[in-house]
């Protein structure tokens, strides 16, 4: 049996790099709530600035404006993350890893935040439905409190 | 402000400008940082030291920034070291394979020994 969601925070946002504030301030909460180790919740932080402001420059190269929307789910012993948005195809588990130190005229658009985010977390998932990406991070970190079941 | 806000604060050690930084630097403030240093590139500061042991969290978009400005002084005949990369911080710096793009040194007062 699937363990309870304990909680989920939803967040929309607009592909412009000032609206990632309000995701920043919504994990910020999350991770108030449920005692969330300060160490995994700056890990957090980084892995959704680096996987969103990477939709937001790069999914629509038509430029315009879009809404992101952001899952924070909280279960017992991992935080769940999903990331929709209805930019063009892009799955980060097929990002190549650079194995050499980076020369400095080497940064590739993308490369280094999806490098960083793969070893700050412990699952990655990725899945194409319709015509939106739905790209899942899940990040195991002991909680000190676990809301009450609301489903 | 929040504990996490982006803190900059500029002090000379004889020939060294050290910029002490905390907080976290992303992509919501990473042009604030280039905006500091540009201005102390411009200003004629030849020798820039930024103390990391104050920030919290950082993510590409600081690298990037720090690599910009690394070749923007290089350009100008300055030079850009890094300083106080402690626990995640220097993490960080080796998730993203950057430890060998940049002169780095171990605390400021072991930099300041060598600059």
């Amino acid at each position: 049996m699937a363990k309870p969601v304990s909680q989920t925070t939803h967040v929309v946002i607009r592909n412009d790099i000032a609206d990632l504030a309000a995701l920043r301030t919504a994990m910020e909460n999350v991770g108030a709530e449920h005692g969330m180790p300060e160490e995994s919740l700056f890990k957090l932080q980084i892995v959704l600035d680096e996987m969103v402001s990477n939709v937001i420059k790069y999914a629509w190269p038509e430029a315009g404006v879009h809404e992101i929307e952001i899952r924070i789910a909280v279960r017992d012993g991992s935080v769940e993350v999903e990331i929709v948005d209805d930019g063009r195809m892009f799955d980060p588990r097929d990002a190549p890893r650079r194995d050499k130190p980076l020369a400095r005229q080497r940064l590739q658009p993308g490369g280094l935040g999806v490098q960083i985010t793969k070893q700050l977390i412990d699952r990655i998932d990725y899945a194409r439905i319709g015509n939106r990406n739905h790209t899942t991070l899940t990040k195991h970190c002991v909680l000190q409190r676990t809301a009450s079941v609301r489903e | 402000m929040s504990k996490t806000a982006l803190r900059m604060e500029d002090s000379h050690a004889g020939p060294v400008c050290v910029l002490s930084i905390s907080g976290r630097i992303d992509s919501g403030n990473a042009a604030d940082l280039l905006d500091r240093l540009n201005e102390l590139i411009s200003s004629g500061e030849k020798t820039i030291l930024i103390d990391f042991k104050e920030v919290l969290y950082l993510t590409s978009a600081a690298f990037r920034v720090l690599l910009v400005a690394t070749d923007e002084a290089e350009q100008k005949a300055a030079r850009v070291v890094l300083c106080g990369l402690l626990g995640q911080v220097r993490e960080l710096f080796e998730m993203g394979g950057l430890l060998e793009a940049f002169t780095i040194h171990g605390s400021r007062e072991d930099a300041l020994a060598r600059l």
